[in-house]
């Protein structure tokens, strides 16, 4: 008990200097609009990016569930899982190709490098996709003709 | 038309939103917020240059690997963060509760304040400043409520925490069987540190030179630039077009001196090999010639070891003026640096003369300096 007390204080404590440091360093009207900012950033995750999460994950165990698609669930939800990460951070340098303050800044050609980095992830993830489904094919065969080590 | 029922948190059927995954995961996120608190704390004293805390100069490379650690941390705190999100996300329909009241509005404060900070930290290695207030003072706030924010959601949390820090057996599983849908726990760890190497594998190259060609989502190229470096401030940016012909430099101690430039350059020459680690988190070595400030400070009768005002020709920013703390000015390291990389200084690097010193953020390392001014 006396660990969450202590550690309850100290958290107020240097939330509260944050607060005093925000409140020190920023004009009103910046204070003002600052708060429609955080509340931005909640609606983002909470109500889209973790939504559409779950989404799609519902959607990737949907499927599963359809014949002999749990050996190859793995693969796919992985590939799309990546997919969308690389592409949550690609979108500011997409959006700012071109715009940087000055060449150094942005220099590289982001809309190819993201499509050949999503290229690579979506054909490692076929890869692994076709290994996992032709292992299920080999041990289906094994197991018709009769081998005893296949199931 | 009836509207479908919104969801409960009995909604949600995965296994996996579980106080185990929860603490797992939670733990990366920890880690990766400590460790990006102490570097930007670092960064943040190293920038103030405050008379009464001592920054060591070496090792010279030592705000190079902060920073980069402080960037790199950052960016693998969104898919974690993301992760934990989901994780805990049928919380958010969770009855609400007089007694959990204090409990969800402290993690409504971290949500908030970690997604705008790592959002708004991101967002500045791509010098993209679209929001209505300061990112310097805005994200150092941000940082302090974060960790304020984080140590009571870890004492609500505690016995729940202690009681998942290991793993445990679940004797019923409360939903499908993971052979069923496919993803045990472990998968899910496994493909969350996958996500987060991933962003991090793609973005480090801009501090890490070695990882440069598979950094496609770096918004810096380490060796891009003028004469292989890039730059934060061009020198157009700064307001430094031409420098004249009648260009001198001046240091003013115990005795006041005026050099041109062909008499700096006829003073003794030594040679440094410094990285610019910029805050923005990229950073890259260079070989740097120019006299060593402590020989400028002898030639002017003033001791080694002074704090020492560096006065630019740029207009406005904030780093037109800085200052030099004694043990910087002392380092044999320390030049005011005249070539760069075998060549004449760019005007984008600071022509004619800049500073260069070991273990300093980017910011100070003041280009176009026309002025010492020996403090004490």
């Amino acid at each position: 008990m006396k660990t969450r007390v202590a550690l309850i204080a100290f958290g107020i404590g240097f939330g509260l200097w944050g607060v005093w440091l925000m409140l020190q360093s920023l004009e009103p009207s910046q204070l003002i609009r600052l708060p429609l900012w955080l509340g931005g950033v909640v609606i983002a995750d909470d109500f889209v990016l973790v939504p559409l999460t779950v989404a799609v994950g519902w959607l990737v165990t949907r499927w599963s569930i359809g014949p002999d698609h749990h050996r190859t669930v793995g693969a796919v939800r992985t590939t799309l899982l990546y997919v969308g990460i690389t592409t949550l951070i690609a979108i500011p340098l997409l959006l700012r190709q071109g715009k940087g303050a000055n060449p150094t800044v942005l220099p590289r050609n982001y809309l190819r490098d993201w499509l050949l980095l999503e290229a690579t992830i979506i054909g490692v993830g076929l890869v692994v996709f076709v290994i996992q489904r032709s292992r299920l094919t080999l041990r289906r065969s094994r197991a018709s003709s009769g081998d005893i080590g296949g199931r | 038309m009836k509207l479908p029922a919104p969801p409960t948190e009995d909604s949600f059927r995965s296994p996996l939103h579980h106080p185990r995954v929860a603490t797992v995961i939670g733990r990366w996120l920890a880690a990766a917020v400590v460790i990006c608190f102490l570097t930007g704390l670092f960064s943040h004293f190293v920038q103030e240059t405050s008379a009464w805390l001592h920054i060591p100069t070496r090792p010279a490379s030592l705000y190079r690997v902060t920073q980069g650690l402080h960037v790199l941390s950052g960016t693998i705190a969104v898919p974690l963060l993301l992760a934990k999100l989901w994780t805990v996300y049928p919380k958010l329909f969770a009855k609400p509760e007089l007694k959990t009241l204090l409990e969800r509005g402290s993690i409504l404060v971290l949500v908030a304040a970690m997604a705008l900070e790592l959002f708004i930290g991101y967002l500045n290695t791509l010098q993209w400043y679209p929001w209505p207030f300061p990112f310097k003072q805005t994200h150092y706030a941000l940082a302090w409520i974060i960790v304020g924010a984080l140590l009571v959601h870890i004492a609500v949390k505690l016995p729940l925490i202690r009681s998942h820090w290991r793993r445990t057996t679940d004797a019923v599983p409360e939903s499908l069987p993971p052979a069923t849908t496919g993803l045990t726990r472990r998968g899910l760890f496994r493909t969350v540190a996958g996500a987060a190497s991933l962003v991090g594998i793609s973005t480090i190259g801009q501090s890490v030179p070695v990882f440069g060609p598979v950094a496609v989502l770096a918004p810096r190229k380490p060796n891009v630039g003028p004469q292989g470096l890039p730059v934060n401030r061009t020198a157009h940016d700064a307001g430094v077009f031409r420098i004249a012909a009648d260009w001198r430099f001046t240091i003013s101690g115990p005795q006041q001196l005026s050099l041109s430039l062909t008499e700096l350059q006829g003073l003794p020459q030594s040679r440094s090999d410094l990285p610019i680690a910029c805050v923005e988190g990229w950073s890259q070595g260079a070989h740097w010639e120019g006299i060593r400030i402590r020989d400028l400070l002898h030639l002017c009768g003033a001791p080694a070891s002074s704090r020492v005002r560096v006065v630019s020709m740029e207009k406005g920013g904030f780093y037109a003026t800085t200052e030099l703390p004694p043990e910087y000015a002392a380092d044999p390291l320390t030049l005011l640096a005249l070539r760069l990389n075998g060549g004449e200084l760019a005007l984008d690097h600071g022509f004619p003369a800049r500073i260069i010193a070991p273990n300093r953020p980017g910011v100070l390392q003041t280009k176009w300096v026309h002025r010492l001014e020996v403090l004490s």
